[in-house]
């Protein structure tokens, strides 16, 4: 092959780029990047106070809204310096009843530095620029950046942001935020006898009733630097460093035994993380080419990876592991919280301008990732002396139980993007696009106990288990010898797969019903975008533009192997209104995919390792679901949405707006899952308007309305054991005995029988329907859900013309969610067929048909009137005013009743609560 | 067959095409059709003091922006030098005749300048970084122009010569529903002024979907919340694939920005459950004819998560349920 021609090519490509960087003009760059904004809740945006009485009110964005009038100032004057600071006193309301006013801001009474702020220049365009807020709270912020206009700029901030999850959690514990939660007396870590699970769960609600409530929250602490500089003309590079801390704790669950059925306690998650972030990279910009490559390092740590927690609960001996010392079997539960990872990327970015080739235009991206981590893996428990299913040596307590003693995982992301848009003919602009992203991951772990080849899991810190078991053909337990042999087998075995399935078929054994888990699955995907647009101008100011897209995503392991989506979207711009601009889309979406495989799962469970049996086996745990649900990120989908903005100048002095987005979507194939024969919508319908009569007075309005609707189906699973016959009445119910006098009364006939064996599970009881002893469609249950939330804002400010500014705003915003349900309840067995009892009903009524609404109501008012006092000095009189009203009966009772149950499920927050609060300020304020 | 799908469509269609129709016949009386022939060629510069002898209050206003720091102090380049001019384009033809619009490139609606005019004259200085994907975007697609976000004439933003005091009003004064969905129960903490839109969204247009500044959600997501990021032992798949299978971006009426109330947002891929349905339903009044309640743990409080607490993957080698 002869090279020498590409290389002459490149030779020259590469002088005319080095001709082009040495001629063509600076290239400035005002993206932003993370960490846009510094402020808090009194801080969100700069204000200037009085504005500029000679400025013009009425000047209107292309689009046709009102610009807003300048702050008044002085004449600015190169090398000047410039600064404020505000000053006062606050008074705040807000107590811990105001855990959603509190969320995310921390307005404290007391000496209250509200902002400061200082801007120094230098004759020769270095500048110095200083601003914070909220000094001492715990949203308070800081930067500073120095540098040269034009030139240069490092820019260093800290902030932090308080996130309050609850201010009712009972905590039970001590040491919340570290690594090890000890039980506060008078409870006990693994209690036990004369202690029952009885004694224990009133013990566990009493304490609680007698635990104040407090408050779980955390504190994002982030803090960086960034530097920009331009190089030459049109040579840019940039480099940061972040580091965040996130500190404090959150609600969590802690279930124990196995499956939960012994209930669980609700404890505080500790959160200790710390997240370093690099970024470095270098731009390039003429004017025909533009260049970024740029190189980022995220490192995450967990400071406290691994957590213990006392567990007061009173639970019984299970895999060998028995109370010792007067303690019970299970004194503590022990997390493995989030590991450590370090994400690397690099992207290069390039994009060219094609003058001579239809004024076109090529643009490519692409971006290589890795995500990965090692963390050392815990053993599944820190009890000695576990056995599981009678064999001893497993050593569950060590790592040497492990397959493997660090997770070793790892991702790897591919992303390439190109794109190329051509002009025809000066109306036309086309432009096509073709994106790969691609996820490759290594997971591989192999549920197994390589001491003993056992595969399957303990599960809550052995309390529980979930292991693979085996049986004889027949479905009657192995004989001792057979045991014997099959557990020499697998210790010799190295937890090879293959290897123990063939031994199952060899001597006549099958996995048991129990459908464990023995290696991880390994989801990765690849998606492809190709994409083909036209924006067309119909005239000087209309244009109508067409796009079409096709997404494929080819998943491993998922119940689609691959799913396509049509995207066909066509809008429409109309700018010649003399007053007013128009903007409509329209965008239809069609997935569709491969057939949908109900269960892709079965390599990674032990049914793999054989099949079923022939003998009374249940075979609930080997089917995953019926094969008529669909999981919507899979399902077929039809989706439509229709956008429009209108905004218009009605006077120089009045602009409005009225913009609205309807979405249907339905999912047409799904019996089960979001609802195929409804379709689910979103609709939005919104209104603006701003009234800025001179430079001193702005009023403006919105309102906001939003509705949604969805509704799904399911069916609650009954039963499926092989060698069962399921008899299936009239009113919905099913059962294995034959019609009772009660039935015979109340005329509930049978409708059908199906028996289940091994060879006829999988049709009958893999799908929904009339006679499926698992799926019986009389077991179906409809959810519907509806939306509905309307906001208000409203906003004056006025100047005064003593200079005083006042500044009033109110928001309401109501949202509700309804929902609503349907079902059998013969068939579900709350009530006994033909003989409902008394108490049944009373509870079918406190079942009733629906929830009560999820409701959240704001009332907010914010005001402010500065009064000028001389020309640097102010005072500044702040107020906010909140009331919430909120219902949500995911936590309605446990106030009252921690416990609701007797099997010790412990609810330790009661839910956010209605609030009526208040900030008032008095601050002075200084300006230089 | 493609053309079936849309026969149910029609009625929308009509009403585009109708519009469309309607709107078109209007551009005789159009702002920006009285001025596409810009007249700027032949005019020559004349500086800022000449400009500043008529626009007292801009030329006050606009120096205490950066572009009149960058223009001023340290230009580096002979259009940055023009100052006014620079982005209005030479002045000459303006200064003869002032009435006529086509003599100047001006930046607000009465003026009527065409938006790629306007929007060359941005990216004459501001082309790549940020912007490299603007061709294309979505914001360049409905015919947004710069000035339609930035108002350069005068400081009404820290940073980023906005139009408006923060990048988060800025947004709003089009995105209504985001302003509105910011004010739900869970929500991102942008009213807050904690977060802005540019945190999550590059407005200028990204070579990804929504411009999003990452390449996907998940990696969007994963810049603040790492801790997500993985990988574990044990993955929750539409997790792994998109955070937004199950949370709304901006807020939500549900804890944790859900997009569905719990436990009804797990039934909706996870039918199979051990509890009676009818009981995941139950009153949570105590059960008077008992004594005791019924009240499921899936759900009361965080439902599924009650027990499912690791629902986002878990590296514990127990956790395949995400249990531990």
């Amino acid at each position: 092959m002869n090279i020498r021609p590409r290389r002459k090519n490149l030779a020259c490509c590469i002088s005319l780029a080095c001709i082009a960087m040495a001629m063509q003009p600076a290239h400035a760059d005002s993206a932003y990047g993370v960490d846009a904004i510094l402020g808090n809740a009194f801080n969100t945006g700069y204000a200037g106070g009085q504005r500029d009485p000679d400025a013009t009110p009425s000047k209107h964005t292309p689009t046709g809204q009102l610009y807003g009038v300048p702050y008044a100032r002085d004449e600015a004057v190169a090398g000047a310096t410039s600064g404020w600071v505000e000053i006062g006193i606050l008074s705040s309301g807000a107590d811990e009843k105001a855990a959603l006013f509190r969320k995310y801001k921390d307005p404290q009474s007391g000496l209250y530095l509200n902002s400061f702020g200082m801007t120094t220049e230098s004759d020769n365009a270095r500048f110095l620029d200083i601003t914070g807020g909220g000094v001492g709270n715990d949203d308070q912020f800081y930067s500073l950046s120095v540098g040269r206009y034009n030139d240069w700029k490092v820019k260093a901030f800290y902030s932090e942001t308080p996130h309050v999850f609850t201010s009712t959690y009972r905590n039970l514990w001590s040491g919340t935020g570290t690594a090890n939660l000890t039980l506060n007396p008078p409870l006990v870590a693994g209690p036990v006898a004369p202690a029952t699970a009885a004694t224990t769960d009133i013990a566990i609600g009493n304490a609680a009733l007698a635990t104040p409530y407090s408050e779980l929250s955390l504190i994002r602490k982030k803090g960086g630097i960034r530097a920009d500089m331009n190089l030459q003309d049109n040579w840019k590079v940039f480099a940061s460093y972040s580091n965040e801390k996130r500190d404090g704790a959150r609600p969590f669950g802690m279930v124990s035994a196995g499956g939960g059925g012994t209930g669980g306690v609700e404890i505080p998650e500790s959160i200790d993380y710390d997240t370093h972030d690099f970024l470095a990279g270098i731009q390039y910009s003429d004017a025909l080419n533009s260049a970024t490559l740029q190189a980022a390092a995220s490192l995450f740590r967990n400071n406290v990876g691994t957590m213990t927690v006392g567990n007061p609960m009173f639970l019984n001996a299970a895999n060998g592991i028995v109370a010792a010392g007067g303690v019970g079997p299970f004194p503590r539960a022990v997390f493995d919280l989030y590991p450590d990872n370090d994400y690397y990327n690099l992207k290069g970015e390039y994009a060219r301008e094609l003058p001579d080739m239809m004024k076109g235009r090529f643009t490519g991206v692409v971006s290589l990732s890795q995500s990965k981590q090692n963390d050392n893996l815990i053993p599944s428990t820190s009890y000695a002396g576990a056995t599981v299913n009678a064999i001893a040596g497993g050593a569950w307590d060590t790592v040497a139980s492990l397959s493997q003693p660090t997770a070793n995982l790892k991702v790897d992301i591919n992303m390439a993007d190109f794109g190329l848009s051509l002009k025809p003919v000066d109306d036309l602009d086309v432009k096509g696009k073709i994106r790969y992203y691609e996820t490759q991951t290594n997971s591989n772990y192999q549920a197994c106990n390589p001491l003993t080849g056992q595969f399957g899991r303990l599960t809550n810190d052995g309390s529980g288990a979930a292991m693979f078991n085996a049986l004889q053909t027949n479905g009657t337990a192995m004989t001792a010898g057979q045991a014997a042999a099959l557990n020499a087998f697998m210790a010799a075995n190295g937890c090879n797969e293959a290897a123990l399935a063939s031994y199952l078929v060899a001597n006549g054994l099958v996995p048991a019903a129990g459908n464990v888990n023995i290696r991880s699955i390994p989801y990765a995907y690849k998606q492809m975008n190709y994409t083909l647009g036209a924006d067309y101008q119909l005239g000087n100011s209309n244009s109508i533009n067409a796009n079409y897209e096709r997404e494929t995503l080819e998943r491993q392991h998922r119940e689609r192997a691959e799913t396509w989506e049509d995207k066909i979207k066509l809008g429409y711009v109309n700018r010649g209104l003399e007053n007013g601009t128009l903007r409509l889309s329209f965008e239809n979406d069609r997935l569709r995919g491969t057939p949908y495989i109900s269960d892709p799962y079965d390599p990674f469970y032990s049914a793999s390792l054989g099949s079923p049996n022939t003998g009374n086996l249940a075979m609930t745990s080997w089917i995953h679901v019926n094969s008529l649900h669909r999981k919507f990120d899979l399902a077929d989908r039809d989706q439509n949405i229709l956008n429009g903005r209108f905004n218009y100048m009605v006077r120089p002095d009045l602009d409005a707006g009225v913009s609205f987005q309807l979405k249907t979507a339905k999912y047409p194939d799904a019996v089960f899952g979001l609802d195929g024969r409804n379709k689910q919508e979103q609709n939005s319908l919104n209104f603006d308007l701003t009234w800025q009569p001179s430079a001193q007075m702005t009023v403006s309005g919105y309102y906001a309305y939003q509705d949604g609707k969805s509704e799904q189906n399911g069916i609650q699973q009954n039963a499926c054991v092989v060698g069962t016959t399921y008899n299936f009445w009239s009113d919905g119910s099913i059962s294995t005995v034959p019609q009772t006098a009660a039935q015979l009364a109340a005329g509930v006939t049978l409708v059908s029988t199906t028996t289940v064996t091994s060879a006829n599970f999988l049709a009958t009881c893999g799908t929904a329907s009339a006679t499926s002893p698992l799926y019986a469609t009389s077991r179906a249950w409809n959810v519907a859900q509806k939306n509905q939330s309307d906001t208000l804002g409203l906003g004056f400010k006025f100047d005064f013309s003593n200079m005083t500014v006042l500044d009033v705003n109110y928001t309401y915003s109501s949202n509700r969610t309804k929902i609503s349900y349907a079902y059998n309840p013969y068939a579900l067995g709350i009530l006994t067929s033909g003989a409902p009892t008394a108490a049944q009903l009373l509870t079918l009524g406190l079942i009733g048909g629906g929830f009560s609404d999820l409701v959240l109501t704001q009332n907010v008012v914010d005001a402010s009137v500065l009064v000028p006092f001389t020309k640097q000095s102010s005072v500044r009189v702040l107020g906010r005013f909140e009331a919430g009203r909120i219902r949500d009966w995911h936590y309605d009772g446990v106030a009252a009743n921690p416990t609701p149950g007797t099997n010790q499920q412990t609810y330790l927050d009661s839910g956010p609560q209605h609030y009526r609060t208040y900030v008032l300020g008095v601050m002075y304020q200084y300006k230089m | 067959m493609i053309w079936g799908r849309f026969s149910c469509k029609g009625g929308v269609l009509g009403v585009l095409a109708a519009l469309l129709l309607i709107f078109s016949t209007g551009q005789a009386v159009a702002a920006e059709a009285a001025t596409t022939a810009m007249t700027q060629d032949a005019a020559t510069y004349v500086g800022e003091q000449t400009c500043a002898g008529c626009h007292v209050t801009e030329n006050k206003n606009f120096g205490h922006t950066l572009h009149a720091k960058v223009f001023r102090q340290n230009p580096k380049n002979e259009a940055e030098k023009q100052v006014c001019e620079a982005c209005h384009g030479p002045g000459s033809n303006h200064v003869a005749n002032p009435t006529d619009k086509s003599a100047l490139i001006s930046f607000t609606k009465s003026w009527g300048t065409p938006v790629a005019k306007m929007n060359e004259q941005c990216l004459g200085c501001h082309e790549g970084g940020n912007r490299t994907n603007w061709g294309g975007s979505i914001h360049q697609t409905k015919k947004l122009a710069c000035s339609d976000c930035h108002n350069p004439m005068a400081k009404f933003s820290a940073n980023g010569l906005l139009k408006k005091g923060s990048i988060t009003e800025t947004c709003q004064t089009c995105h209504q529903q985001q302003r509105a969905e910011f004010r739900k129960k869970s929500h991102m903490p942008v009213p807050e002024g904690k977060m802005t839109c540019s945190d999550c969204h590059n407005p200028h247009g990204t070579d990804g979907p929504r411009l999003l500044k990452a390449d996907t959600v998940n990696e969007l997501c994963y810049s603040c919340h790492a801790e997500k990021r993985g990988p574990y032992i044990y993955e929750h798949a539409p997790v792994r694939e998109n955070c937004l299978n199950c949370h709304l971006q901006h807020g939500s009426n549900n804890d944790k920005l859900l997009k569905m109330s719990r436990p009804m947002l797990c039934l909706q891929c996870h039918d199979k459950n051990a509890n009676g349905m009818g009981h995941q339903f139950m009153d949570p009044n105590i059960n008077p004819a008992t004594g005791t309640s019924n009240l499921p743990s899936t759900r009361i409080g965080r439902a599924c998560q009650n027990c499912h607490s690791q629902i986002h993957g878990s590296n514990s080698v127990s956790g395949a349920r995400w249990r531990r």
